[in-house]
């Protein structure tokens, strides 16, 4: 064992005073003095050895670790002593700080953390003009390379969307990745350094490469590949195309785009290959659009969305200079348009900056993760009175004991530091395991808030603020479970209670002490109260969406994705119908199949933004000629269960040379016709020159089609046998459970088709539910809280009813001796529990209700409605208190009074 | 002051510097334990003295302590100013008082 330096210092200081009194006994001896007497006043010259050793240490300074490390001892094994209280203290520090640290870490990945780039700040969107339709911030290519060039010193970067992809990665299954193609400036224009080899340089944008170059994510060539360093030089597959690996970005490096964390980054000269599903605008059908060429030469298909890094002083020159060039483009823009109004108006939009913060994820968590944080706050603020009263029953209990070390001479101030040594102890194990908590949490939180197409990757980096908050919360722990309460305990005079007066402390002492813990549970009432009553408005809120009616059969369909976006597929596509009735008459054919039918749309949030334009009608606004659009199979309605309402489905006549046929929703129909029947009308995609030759075959019911949260959109659907196209998705109509269906269903297509790929097979409900990731975050995280102060609440009742009633045993005797019943004796104590509780329910009730107000955007239903749930919540934390008040109160009152008085 | 100049010799273990430290004032001053070992210490600390085990005439081990050359410039600083001290009081006192 190696002896620690004050050790050494303590044994060699013992062995000199040893030597020092042999010497002088020797010495006395040797003047003839007999051993014993020699000894007695050579010990007597000596003196008090202790105080000598103590004296003489405090010279080497090595006593107040010694006495720390002591004091730590003694802290140990009075945690020890009391595992009840540890482990309550533990869990909840760990508990009401974990959770803060989960929420705040993501809070400041969403909403607070810059990019992690040199000077995040000069990194911009450049939102020139909205894309027709989809009106998003989307250009052509020509017109992103002309205001490139116009400005060589400011760094402008283009990236587009692509769907994720399947990949064949060495010695890996099939991987589906999210990717990105960004231009080759893209990283140095961002500042992105690379953590192994390098990122794209300008040679990387050709056209036509055999082998195209790859830019990896550092978690992603992480788990991959195994490291960053290895995944350079590494080959990857798609559709039999051959990709190197060149570089693996920095690791805190995620993309631009706040969640959205592409694995895999390509040079936007890859669109040429066709490779990747990329989301596109144009000026609508019948202008010059070839989609199967290559894009960067197309004026009018727009799909590049504009980054730049440009310093604040210079922004309004720049924006002056791009916008002189971008002219033409926005002229050509409003072509999309009928509407003289409009069109104006599209030519007098300026190109503007928005700050990388502005983006959708900020702008739907601010509020909601806000609002989780104040609620994490008061869940930690519940913990720290409950710690409290603990710690002051607990120093209560304690006070008999430190009178005596007091009276019997240890320091004020020596026993303070022991307290505090304690309660520090506390406070550091437990925001250990705090932080644990919180890793944990956030890990979780991500998964209920992402989208279930779209699971969030974000930076969970511990950072900065996250350790000011982590220090902070555990100070305010500190402070208000050990501080405060040793101070007040202290006041109250350490020495007074030391005596047997204890116990019969002045009356008024009691009564201040009572209060105090009074006001400790019912602000803990309080709060318990807002927590309950958000929990239970957040439920409801989820129970509404994920039960609402949206238009569709949502408990019986099956949504399938294959993957027909392959040559043999996509370049003969008038096979395409034949294949479509197969699939659809062998998967009915499967039991439990009600019907089967194919579509354009790979699922919700997808129909494309259309104009419909009606024969006949010249003067409609663009709000009424724009719809999305979705191309479906035979049985489609039947299948999600729309109802029409008025003309015939699709049917088998209908074939590609015969009179296009197309079918409109209530929506669309009052767009366009207003209450008239637009059964037989011609639409067509322009206006009056151009050809109208759909005919309106049927009016169907509106569905949400884009979420459960969102409107009914207008929508028209257009026969896909009448222009051949892959079907993104296959839907099924169950009898009872659609998932019980998946495996018969994926080995019925496979019979038809061995190469078909299904990337997905889910239920219609599964993907509308996947939507309410801000609900279920809300729901489920409020749920939990509620639960815990709830817990926190009940013990709080039981641990100070129990100590109160211990205080009025002999009065609760004498009571009963004197007549009382026990129901009267129980009463007394119930009655404290009552009044506590309407002292915190009321002071609560207002809380809350300002509460709901403030979040009223998030919950479904009125403000009245939600103030319902307060009483419910009331009525629970009542009978909580009640039950956690009853176990002592009964105890007290089935207590024999003979025995209770005679213990006194 | 007392403890450099007991150790200016020869270097000696603390029951010596007692011992020397009373001859040499005729008994006047008996160095209390209590005080000279956190004085040792101290100095020691302040590296005016250095301390090693070694044995004893008699064969026992005790801790010797011998001055350093630092501890020596004190010395000769708290003599001189020693010296001083005793020359301004004389100087005060001067004859003897008459009764």
């Amino acid at each position: 064992m190696r002896i620690r330096p004050w050790q050494r210092a303590k044994q060699d200081l013992s062995e000199e005073l040893n030597s020092h009194l042999r010497m002088a006994i020797a010495g006395r001896i040797a003047n003839g003095e007999n051993p014993t007497q020699a000894r007695a006043a050579a010990l007597r010259e000596l003196g008090n050895v202790p105080l000598i050793k103590d004296v003489t240490r405090e010279q080497l300074g090595w006593v107040w670790l010694e006495n720390m490390l002591y004091d730590l001892r003694h802290a140990l094994q009075q945690l020890r002593r009391s595992p009840a209280f540890t482990a309550t203290a533990l869990l909840t520090l760990a508990l009401g700080i974990g959770a803060n640290l989960g929420v705040f870490q993501l809070l400041y990945a969403i909403v607070l953390a810059d990019l992690p780039v040199p000077q995040p700040t000069e990194v911009v969107r450049v939102h020139a003009a909205r894309s027709p339709f989809d009106q998003s911030w989307t250009i052509s290519s020509p017109a992103y390379e002309r205001l490139r060039a116009a400005t060589p010193d400011t760094p402008l970067m283009a990236t587009a969307y692509a769907n994720d992809a399947t990949f064949q990665l060495p010695n890996h299954s099939p991987v589906q990745v999210a990717c990105e193609p960004v231009s080759d400036n893209y990283f140095s224009g961002l500042g992105v350094v690379p953590a192994a080899g390098r990122l794209f340089v300008q040679a990387d944008g050709r056209i036509g490469q055999d082998e195209w170059p790859a830019v990896l994510r550092y978690e992603f060539a992480r788990n991959t590949f195994g490291s960053a360093a290895h995944a350079v030089g590494q080959h990857i597959l798609r559709n039999k195309k051959e990709f190197l690996v060149v570089g693996v970005a920095h690791r805190r490096f995620l993309g631009d785009v706040t969640g959205r964390a592409p694995d895999i980054w390509f040079p936007l000269a890859l669109q040429t290959t066709g490779a990747f599903a990329i989301p596109w605008d144009s000026l609508g059908p019948g202008h010059d659009v070839s989609l199967d060429k290559p894009w960067y030469n197309q004026p009018t298909i727009f799909w590049l969305f504009l980054t730049a890094r440009i310093a604040p002083e210079r922004r309004a020159a720049v924006l002056a200079h791009w916008d002189q060039v971008f002219r033409t483009d926005r002229e050509l823009m409003t072509e999309a348009t009928a509407d003289q109004a409009t069109k104006t108006q599209l030519l007098s939009v300026k190109t503007t900056f928005a700050p990388l913060s502005e983006n959708g994820m900020r702008k739907r968590f601010m509020s909601p993760l806000t609002l989780l944080m104040a609620l994490s706050a008061s869940i930690f603020l519940v913990g720290c009175l409950n710690l409290a009263s603990l710690q002051l029953a607990r120093l209560d209990a304690r006070s008999h004991e430190l009178g005596i070390r007091m009276a019997l001479g240890a320091s004020r101030y020596r026993l303070i530091r022991q307290i505090f040594l304690e309660d520090g102890l506390v406070v550091a194990i437990g925001s250990i395991c705090a932080y644990a908590c919180g890793r944990v949490a956030s890990g979780i939180l991500i998964r209920w808030v992402s989208n279930r197409n779209a699971v969030f990757t974000l930076d969970l980096h511990p950072n900065l603020p996250l350790a000011a908050l982590g220090v902070g919360l555990m100070l305010v722990s500190l402070i208000s479970f050990s501080i405060i309460p040793a101070l007040l305990f202290i006041r109250s005079s350490v020495a007074q209670t030391a005596g047997s007066s204890a116990r019969i402390a002045g009356s008024d002492k009691t009564a201040r002490q009572r209060l105090r813990s009074n006001v400790l549970l019912s602000t803990q009432v309080g709060l318990s109260l807002l927590l309950s009553t958000m929990s239970a408005c957040f439920s409801a809120t989820l129970v509404h969406w994920e039960t609402v009616d949206v238009g569709m059969d949502r408990e019986h369909v099956l949504t399938v994705r294959p993957d027909f976006h392959q040559p043999k597929y996509t370049d003969y596509p008038e096979l395409l119908p034949a294949l479509y009735s197969q699939i659809q008459e062998r998967l009915q054919a499967l039991p439990g199949v009600r019907s089967a039918a194919v579509e354009m749309c790979g699922g919700i949030h997808c129909g494309w933004i259309t104009a419909l334009y009606v024969q006949g009608s010249s003067n409609l606004t663009d709000g009424q000629v724009h719809g999305q659009e979705d191309h479906v199979g035979l049985g489609f309605f039947s299948t999600l269960g729309i109802p029409f309402l008025r003309g015939r489905d699709f049917s088998s006549s209908d074939t590609k040379g015969g009179q296009p046929v197309a079918i409109v929703n209530r929506a669309y129909a009052r767009q366009l016709f207003g209450d008239a029947d637009p059964i037989g009308h011609l639409v067509g995609y322009g206006p009056a020159p151009a050809d109208h030759k759909f005919m309106i075959i049927g009016e169907v019911a509106d569905a949400r089609v884009n979420g459960a949260q969102r409107e009914e959109p207008p929508v028209v659907y257009m026969n896909i046998n009448q222009n051949p196209a892959p079907v993104n998705s296959i839907r099924v109509r169950a009898v009872g459970d659609p998932r019980a269906l998946s495996e018969s269903v994926r080995r019925a297509l496979s019979d038809i088709d061995p190469t078909l790929t299904v990337d997905e097979i889910l239920p219609l409900s599964a993907e509308l539910n996947g939507d309410l990731g801000t609900e279920t975050l809300l729901a489920r995280l409020a749920g939990i809280y509620a639960g815990l102060t709830l817990l926190l609440v009940s013990i709080g009742f039981y641990g100070v009813m129990s100590s109160r009633t211990r205080r009025r045993k002999r009065e609760f005797g004498i009571r009963l001796a004197l007549g009382a019943t026990r129901g009267h004796v129980q009463a007394l104590i119930l009655s404290q529990t009552g009044l506590i509780l309407l002292a915190g329910v009321l002071p609560g009730a207002v809380i809350s209700i300002l509460a709901l107000r403030t979040a009223s955007h998030l919950l479904y239903g009125s403000v009245n409605a939600n103030a319902l749930a307060i009483i419910v919540a009331s009525v629970v934390l009542a009978l909580a208190g009640t039950v956690a008040t009853l176990i002592p109160a009964r105890r007290a009152a089935y207590a024999d009074p003979l025995e209770t008085l005679r213990d006194e | 002051m007392l403890v450099l100049r007991a150790l200016s010799l020869e270097a000696n273990h603390g029951y010596g510097i007692a011992q020397i430290i009373r001859s040499r004032s005729g008994e006047a001053f008996a160095v209390e334990t209590g005080s000279l070992y956190p004085a040792l210490h101290r100095l020691e600390r302040q590296k005016w003295v250095k301390s090693e085990w070694k044995l004893t005439e008699s064969k026992q081990r005790a801790k010797y302590y011998q001055l350093t050359a630092s501890g020596r410039k004190q010395l000769v600083t708290d003599h001189e100013r020693w010296l001083e001290l005793v020359r301004a009081i004389g100087a005060v006192m001067g004859a003897e008082v008459e009764a």
